[in-house]
Formats: C-alpha cells, sequence, structure tokens
C-alpha cells in the first residue's frame, strides 16, 4: 500500500515500536482470545422457532407464555477478565418478561415481533437498520431507544452477535488517515482524503482492509477529531488513523475499532477529556459497557491506553484554573462509580489520576489546551506524548 | 304516612342521642339499640283498612336523662297532620328493663292503614333504616313485624362490620354487600370491602336568602369516595365503571332524603354537577330505575355510566362509583331538639340553592376524593388496554414466523399443538389462548400463586408485578372482611327468617309471636364466622401469606420446582 509519507523521521516511532512489540509478546503469553460464536443463518432460525414453540406450548397449556431474558444490566452478572473486558457470568440472573402482566406484556409482544422481522431478515438474506425497524411502526415502538434495547435483549437471549440476526445501525463514528478498504458492496474506501469517512455500517463485510500506521487514535468529541482534521494531523504524524463515535461510541466504532486491532496489532490511545465522562467513553472502548458485556469478546480492546487528557497534565501544562471545570455532584458520583469497578484495581495509574481528579474537584476539556496555544494539541501535545510514550 | 311519620320519629331519636353524645364526645360513634316492629292488630273478621300498631323502641348509652313526657310531646309537636294515635306506654313500662345496662323507651303508633300501603311502608322504613345504619355503625336497627300474616325480621348493623371512621361520630360499613349483590361480578373476589377516601371538608357559602330563611351559621360538606368491589388486589382484571351511586346524608348522619320521596334538589339531575365526567373518558346518564325493593342500600341519585374509549369485553367485572357527601350544620347556638330536627327538612329545602351557589368548591371537593378512588381503577383500565393491545401484536409475530417457515416439521408442530388445522384456524386458536391466560390471571386463583415458577436459573426476578407489590404496600382490605350478621339477606319482607339477636327487645312491647310456616334456613343468615365467612377470611389470609411470602423472598428466593 502506498501511502504518501509526510510524517515524522522514523526514529520518533521508537516508543510506538517498542509497545507495539510488547502488545503483541503479551497476546503470544495471554490465555489467547476465547473462539467466537459464529452463528449460521439456519442456526438463528431455529434458535427463533425454538422460542416460539415454547410459546405455544405454553398456550396449549393454558399457562402464560413468557421469554426468559438474562439481566443486562445488573454488575452482579458481570465478571472482570483483563483480557476481555466485562463480561457476563455463564450462569447469570434471569428475568423474565410474562405475556399477563401489565407491566411487561408490551415488551413480550414487541420481543416477538422484532423476533419475527429478524427471522424474516435471516431467512431472506437481507440486512435492515435498528432504525429500518423502528419506521416499520412507529406508534407501536414508541422510540428508538426501545427497538436498541429489544435488539441486545434478543441478541443476549439468543447469544448471538447482533450482526447475525441481519440488523445493522447506522454509523455515527467517523474515521480518518491511513487506512484502505473494500466495503461489501465492493466500494473501495480511502481514508487518507483530509475529509472524514463514516465509519461503514457492516463492519462484518469489510474486507482488503489495509494500513501502515503506526497507532489509531480514538478521539472522544467530533469538535476535537475536527479540530486534528484542520491541523493536518493525520499527515504530520503519519503514517496514523484517527477515529472518533462521537461521545459514547455506537457498535459499529468499536466494532471497526476492534477489527482494526485483530487485523493490525496496532497500538491503540485514547483522547478524551479530563472528566468522568471522558474516562467512562474510554473504558466503553476498552473494557465494554455493562449493556454490551454479553458480546464482549466481539467488542472490547484491553489493550487501549489513556493518552490523554491526564487529570495530572492539569498542572504539569499548567492548565489556567479559570479554563477548568468544577466537579458536579454528577461527576463525582460518576467518578466514585467508575473507582469502584473491577477493572480499576488493574489500573493503578489510572486510579492514581482518578484520585487526582477528585482532589482537584476539577475538570477540563480538551479544548483546554487550545489556552495555552491554538493547535498546542496537535503541534505539541500528542507528538510529545507520542513520541515519548505519555499514555498510561 | 305511617312511613314517614315512623322516620320522622326516628329522627328525632337518633337527633336526641346524637346530640346526648356529642355532649360526651364529638368524635365517638353513636352506641345503642333501636327497634321498629309492626303488628297487625284488627279482629279478623273486621274489614280492611286493618288497624296496626307500630311501636318503636330504642336503648342507648345517651338517652338516661330522657324525659318520656317531654319527649312525646316534642314528637307530637313536629307530628301535625299525622292521622294516627301516639302513645306512650305507662310509666311502669318504660325503663322497665334494662338491655345490656341500657336504659330503653316505647313509643306506639296506632293506624288505620290497607295492607297494601302498609307494605310499601315497610319498604321505606326498611330503607331508612338500612341508609342509616350504614353510617352509625354501632347503632344495631332491628326491624320485624307481622303484616297481611307474613312475619319478617331483619337487622342492620352488627357487631365486627368493618367501619371507617368518617368525621364528627360518623362512620361508614365497609362490606360491599350493602351496595351490591353478591354475583355482581364474573370474577372470584378476595377482598369483600370498600375503601373510602375521605376529600376534605369545604364551607359552603350559604346565600342571603337561605340565611334569611333560618340557616345561620356553618354548613359544610365533606364527600367521600369509593369503589365497590374493591380489585385492588386483581390489577389485571377487566372492570368498567357501570354506575354512580350519591348517598347525601344531614347532620347527625340521617338521610337528608326520605327513600321514594320527590326531592327538590335539582342540581343532580345535571350530570356534571358533581363530577367532571370526561377527564376519566366517561359519561353519565341520570337512573331513575330505582326500586325500593331492592334489598340494598339505595342511593339518592343514580348514574348509569359508560366509557367513550372503548368497548368492553363482555365477561369484563363491573364496579359502581360510590359517593357519600356528608353535610353538617354548625348554628352559632346550641339548637333545641326539635329546631335540630326542623334544620332536616329546612336543609333540604335550600340545599339546592346552595349547592348550585357553591358548584366549584363541591366539585373540588368531590372531585378529589373520586379522583383517588379512581386512581386506581385508571391504573387497572390502563394496564388492561395495554395487555389487550400486546395480543395482537404477539400473535401476528407467531403467526409470521410459523407461517413464513419453511421448516415443515416445526410448522406442523405448532398447528398441531394448538390442534389447528390451517393458519387461519392457528390465528383464532392463539388469540384465545392468549385471551384465556389472562382471563385466568385476572381470576386470581390463589392457589395458582402458590405454584412454583418455573425457572432455569435460581435468580430469577419477574417484570411486571408490582401491582402486588401495591395491593400489600396500600394495605388493601386489612384484616377480616366478615359478612354481617343479617337474616334474610336479600329477601327483606315478606320472608320469615331465622332466630335474631333482638328478642330481649321485642319483649318490651307486646310484639305477638304468630310464626307462619318453618322455611328452611337462609343460605345468607350466616353470621360473622360462620363457615362461609371462614372460608373467605381464610382465602384472604392465604392471599396475603402469599403476597407477604412472595415480596419477602425477592429476587431468587421464589420456590422452584
Amino acid at each position: 500500500m502506498a501511502f504518501a509519507l509526510m510524517g515524522p523521521e522514523a526514529s520518533f516511532f521508537r516508543v510506538l515500536d517498542q509497545h507495539r512489540v510488547s502488545l503483541i509478546q503479551s497476546l503470544k503469553e495471554g490465555p489467547g482470545e476465547a473462539p467466537r460464536k459464529e452463528a449460521s443463518s439456519s442456526e438463528v432460525l431455529v434458535s427463533i422457532e425454538n422460542i416460539i414453540q415454547d410459546i405455544v406450548t405454553s398456550l396449549a397449556r393454558n399457562e402464560a407464555p413468557f421469554l426468559t431474558l438474562d439481566n443486562r444490566s445488573n454488575w452482579e452478572n458481570i465478571k472482570f477478565e483483563d483480557s476481555v473486558g466485562l463480561q457476563m457470568i455463564p450462569h447469570c440472573s434471569t428475568k423474565k418478561i410474562k405475556s399477563d402482566s401489565a407491566q411487561s406484556a408490551q415488551r413480550f409482544a414487541l420481543i416477538l415481533k422484532i423476533l419475527s422481522m429478524i427471522y424474516k431478515l435471516v431467512q431472506s438474506n437481507t440486512y435492515a437498520t435498528k432504525r429500518d425497524i423502528y419506521y416499520t411502526d412507529i406508534q407501536l415502538f414508541g422510540n428508538q431507544s426501545v427497538v436498541d434495547n429489544i435488539i441486545n435483549d434478543i441478541s443476549c437471549m439468543l447469544k448471538v452477535p447482533r450482526r447475525y440476526l441481519h440488523i445493522l445501525s447506522t454509523s455515527k463514528g467517523l474515521i480518518a488517515g491511513n487506512l484502505s478498504y473494500i466495503e461489501e458492496d465492493g466500494t473501495k474506501v480511502n481514508c487518507t482524503c483530509s475529509t472524514a469517512v463514516a465509519v461503514p455500517s457492516n463492519i462484518q463485510g469489510i474486507r482488503n482492509l489495509a494500513t501502515d500506521a503506526k497507532f489509531l487514535l480514538i478521539v472522544e468529541k467530533d469538535a476535537t477529531f475536527q479540530r486534528l482534521l484542520d491541523d493536518n494531523f493525520c499527515n504530520k504524524l503519519s503514517p496514523c488513523i484517527i477515529i472518533t463515535g462521537k461521545g459514547v461510541p455506537d457498535l459499529n466504532t468499536r466494532l471497526l475499532v476492534k477489527k482494526l486491532w485483530d487485523t493490525f496489532h496496532l497500538p491503540i490511545f485514547t483522547l478524551v477529556d479530563a472528566d468522568p465522562h471522558g474516562i467512562e467513553i474510554m473504558c466503553i472502548y476498552k473494557y465494554g459497557s455493562l449493556a454490551m458485556s454479553f458480546e464482549a469478546h466481539n467488542l472490547t480492546v484491553p489493550t487501549i491506553r489513556w493518552l490523554g487528557l491526564l487529570p495530572s497534565d492539569i498542572e504539569r501544562l499548567n492548565i489556567p484554573k479559570d479554563t477548568l471545570i468544577p466537579l458536579t455532584k454528577r461527576d463525582q458520583m460518576k467518578l466514585d462509580s467508575i473507582l469502584k469497578r473491577p477493572y480499576v484495581t488493574c489500573q493503578p495509574f489510572w486510579k492514581k489520576e482518578m484520585e487526582i481528579m477528585a482532589e482537584l474537584k476539577m475538570k477540563a476539556e480538551i479544548q483546554a489546551l487550545t489556552f495555552i496555544s491554538s493547535d498546542y494539541l496537535s503541534r505539541v501535545y500528542l507528538p510529545n506524548k507520542l513520541q515519548f510514550g505519555g499514555w498510561i | 304516612m305511617e312511613a314517614r311519620a315512623v322516620c320522622e320519629i326516628l329522627k328525632y331519636v337518633i337527633i336526641h342521642w346524637k346530640k346526648e353524645a356529642a355532649e360526651l364526645s364529638r368524635k365517638a360513634l353513636l352506641e345503642g339499640e333501636l327497634l321498629v316492629s309492626i303488628e297487625e292488630s284488627t279482629p279478623k273478621h273486621r274489614a280492611d283498612p286493618s288497624h296496626y300498631v307500630t311501636t318503636i323502641a330504642f336503648a342507648g348509652s345517651a338517652c338516661g336523662d330522657l324525659v318520656p313526657k317531654q319527649f312525646l310531646k316534642g314528637i307530637q309537636s313536629l307530628l301535625s297532620g299525622f292521622s294516627g294515635k301516639l302513645t306512650w306506654p305507662s310509666e311502669e313500662a318504660h325503663c322497665a328493663q334494662d338491655l345490656a345496662g341500657l336504659a330503653s323507651f316505647q313509643i306506639k303508633i296506632e293506624v288505620d292503614e290497607k295492607p297494601p300501603t302498609l307494605m310499601a311502608d315497610c319498604l321505606v322504613i326498611k330503607q331508612f333504616l338500612h341508609r342509616t345504619s350504614i353510617v352509625h355503625p354501632k347503632v344495631r336497627f332491628h326491624f320485624g313485624g307481622e303484616v297481611n300474616g307474613i312475619l319478617f325480621k331483619e337487622t342492620f348493623g352488627v357487631e365486627k362490620e368493618p367501619v371507617v371512621k368518617l368525621l364528627n361520630g360518623i362512620g361508614l360499613l365497609t362490606s360491599q354487600h350493602h351496595y351490591m349483590r353478591p354475583g355482581f361480578l364474573g370474577a372470584q373476589q378476595v377482598c369483600s370491602r370498600i375503601h373510602p377516601v375521605l376529600g376534605h371538608p369545604v364551607l359552603l357559602s350559604i346565600p342571603d336568602e337561605e340565611a334569611n330563611m333560618g340557616l345561620l351559621g356553618q354548613l359544610t360538606l365533606t364527600p367521600a369516595a369509593a369503589l365497590c368491589p374493591c380489585h385492588k388486589l386483581h390489577p389485571d382484571q377487566t372492570s368498567r365503571i357501570s354506575a354512580a351511586f350519591v348517598f347525601l346524608y344531614g347532620p347527625s348522619g340521617l338521610p337528608l332524603i326520605f327513600p321514594n320521596q320527590e326531592h327538590p334538589l335539582t342540581v343532580f339531575k345535571d350530570n356534571s354537577y358533581l363530577f367532571d365526567w370526561k377527564k376519566y373518558h366517561l359519561r353519565a346518564a341520570p337512573n331513575s330505575n330505582i326500586s325500593l325493593e331492592d334489598d340494598l342500600v339505595l342511593p339518592d341519585v343514580s348514574y348509569w355510566i359508560e366509557s367513550h374509549e372503548r368497548s368492553w369485553p363482555q365477561d369484563s367485572d363491573q364496579q359502581i362509583l360510590l359517593l357519600f357527601l356528608m353535610v353538617d350544620f354548625q348554628g352559632g347556638f346550641p339548637a333545641q331538639l326539635t329546631e335540630a330536627w326542623g334544620l332536616q327538612s329546612l336543609l333540604l329545602t335550600h340545599l339546592n340553592s346552595i349547592l348550585l351557589e357553591n358548584q366549584s368548591l363541591v366539585q373540588g371537593a368531590v372531585q378529589t376524593a373520586v379522583d383517588q378512588a379512581l386512581e386506581q381503577h385508571h391504573r387497572r383500565v390502563k394496564a388492561q388496554q395495554k395487555l389487550q393491545a400486546s395480543i395482537p401484536v404477539a400473535v401476528s409475530s407467531i403467526l409470521s414466523v410459523v407461517a413464513g417457515s419453511t421448516r415443515s416439521s416445526f410448522r406442523a408442530l405448532c398447528l398441531q399443538t394448538l390442534q389447528a388445522v390451517d393458519t387461519q384456524e392457528f390465528r383464532r386458536r392463539l388469540h384465545e389462548a392468549f385471551q384465556m391466560t389472562l382471563h385466568q390471571r385476572s381470576m386470581c386463583d390463589p392457589k395458582k400463586q402458590q405454584l412454583p415458577e418455573p425457572s432455569s436459573s435460581a435468580e430469577e426476578r419477574e417484570e411486571g408485578d408490582e401491582s402486588l407489590d401495591e395491593a400489600l404496600a396500600g394495605s388493601c382490605c386489612p384484616g377480616e372482611a366478615p359478612r354481617p350478621k343479617r337474616s334474610c339477606q336479600g329477601e327483606g319482607v315478606g320472608r320469615k327468617a331465622q332466630a335474631a339477636s333482638w328478642l330481649p327487645l321485642l319483649s318490651l312491647g307486646e310484639a305477638p309471636q304468630r310464626s307462619i310456616g318453618t322455611g328452611p334456613t337462609c343460605s345468607q343468615a350466616r353470621g360473622w364466622g360462620g363457615p362461609e365467612t371462614r372460608g373467605e377470611d381464610t382465602l384472604w389470609l392465604q392471599e396475603v401469606s402469599n403476597l407477604s411470602e412472595w415480596l419477602r423472598a425477592g429476587p431468587g428466593s421464589r420456590p422452584v420446582p
């Protein structure tokens, strides 16, 4: 793959290369990745038929049918493994979605409705987005989050990743830098252009991925991402890739990050605000979320490192106090909650940074760096951190 | 005329009682016993009209200082125009016997009446006693005698019947059998009580014209609302409000309107006077079809209620909205007995214009009480709508998978399981089966609740049972739900009932006992604590126990097979 190399000298990436070698080494020494479930279409169809069969049998016995779902949003059902992140325990607690209860009957019916739609999609080998499903009956579903939640429940219930349900979601993420690939429909995509490319909707379908990137930088916010593009960051630090999920990442952005890691074993860094929300977003990329813990193996990248903005940077760089924002009560609660999570114990440096934040009682946005200099982020902060290993 | 006279005397007695009791405690419920007995004293050969003697006997804690002659004189002055003969038995007769330590008195009324007229009078008196007994739950009202050769006997107000204290020494009997017939519902009931919500009292402004007519003082109206029967333990049960009954009570907890009386309260003809029905998507129409022969306590005003929203399943249960309006009057000075008695009719005469003047106040107070009473109903209606709306979605989804499947074994198995020959029949069967499961839940079989839940996990939580929490947290139907001790409930006048506990009082008067026939024991005459009641109580206690266990257990502790 021939990309125009305008970046720094090779010695600039010495520490990064060493980091990459150590990551690959630890992968070889580690337990290895768990075998991923690759469900065939016929298996998905049979799973749905079994559910329907159980319901019909219950009805024939004059018993109100119910669906049993794993409790996805309960920390008690989650275990932490450094190499995987947050994942569901094998025999987790469940909840019943009853057909004869006013509180859950509607959910029961909606799950069946979406199951029947998935059945058709899988049968006809066609795909639909979550938005498409919502728009089939706006009144019935009420809002998009209902559909999203049910799809996750179904994915968890059938123990099948969402893409095998033939449901896609419209991506909100953007990517730019030293990367090219071919989408499922044959479209060739080159991300080296100055404008960002939308993260594809069908990550599973993309092929011929190619890159010479030395690292992948995950940027929390779109505004920072655009600023880096404007500052020609990708060329200045070429070869590299930058990606943003525009806040809390969607599944496709997470899947793409995971795919890039799996394919290239690139060092991956995050650039987030020095606030509890930014840390939370970083944790989602690295260790996964509670709600999607059942699919952790396909989504998490535990090798991700925290590049910035670190709370310790606030004092180290003498960021003006008036650019800092006091932590709200909600921020404090969030910070406390993150500090109690199982993965914090194996990240002592993260814990230290969070304690600094708690002590300062202040948070800082990435934009705070512009008070030092308008292009301080792309010209000084990031290059220095990347060159000298300023990540944790 | 006799019925009216008897009722006026009864009013007079109760006002006296109430007045005396209030001197001790305004909040204490009135206690005592009152007997009305009607007997024919005409020789058999004499042509009609027959001569009847009505005995009114009463015994109460607050009639010790009653001076019989003055009392009789007071009554006589009130009954001007009454053609019958009013007598007070001999001095020796009164206070001759103590009943449970209470002094007792008798009045006799002699009239000549045709038997059909007297029969109608009996119904009016009975209804008056029943209405009064509802709000004076500690007074036992006995009504009996013999008319046209038919012996009858009835007691209203029994010990241990559940009571809710309302205000100023007024209570409310909460056994639902007073307001609706047993078997009115389709579904099995666990709770046999009503749960009145007491509204806030409103001070009614009295227009000058009415004030000048003698109504100088403070007039308050306190509403209380309840749904009958109670469905709190059956939140998923289909129910609709089919009627609204208004019971109007005046000072001393006396019915302001006599049963069957043409009253001047035209405000109630306006369906929306008391309540904004539209708020709950209901509409009301006046119901004038109130029969005195009905054995229930009869409302002063009745409305048919219909829902704007939807047509209800045929098997949906019906509920009645009960609205009690308690009107009280406090004059500037203590009223004499006769003045207090006269206030009742004075109030009735002027209440219409007073209510008109205070419409927004009255409606606000009623609305608050009814809102609270209907809240549960409203939630249940919403829940029911959710359940019903879910069925077609579930059915069409299942059908879509079954009909769209290319696996013939799966299709065949599904159709066979529901014994359907084709997908059309399969759809119908699915629909019926879902409806059946909802119906079964609404029946709320306590045994079913005890069945272990099928569970693949030791830790399992159910979504959708908050109603049970509510039922317990809201202390629905606490304690027992006893039936009143009542002779021949639902049979009333014209039937011979079994022995009642009011014989000691009867023996005070002449009360000739001539029994005709010895019919079978009335199945509904079992008293509180009888086998039937015990069964109901056991059921209730079982239900509470189940719910308590269910709640105490929490997730993961549910019994597993």
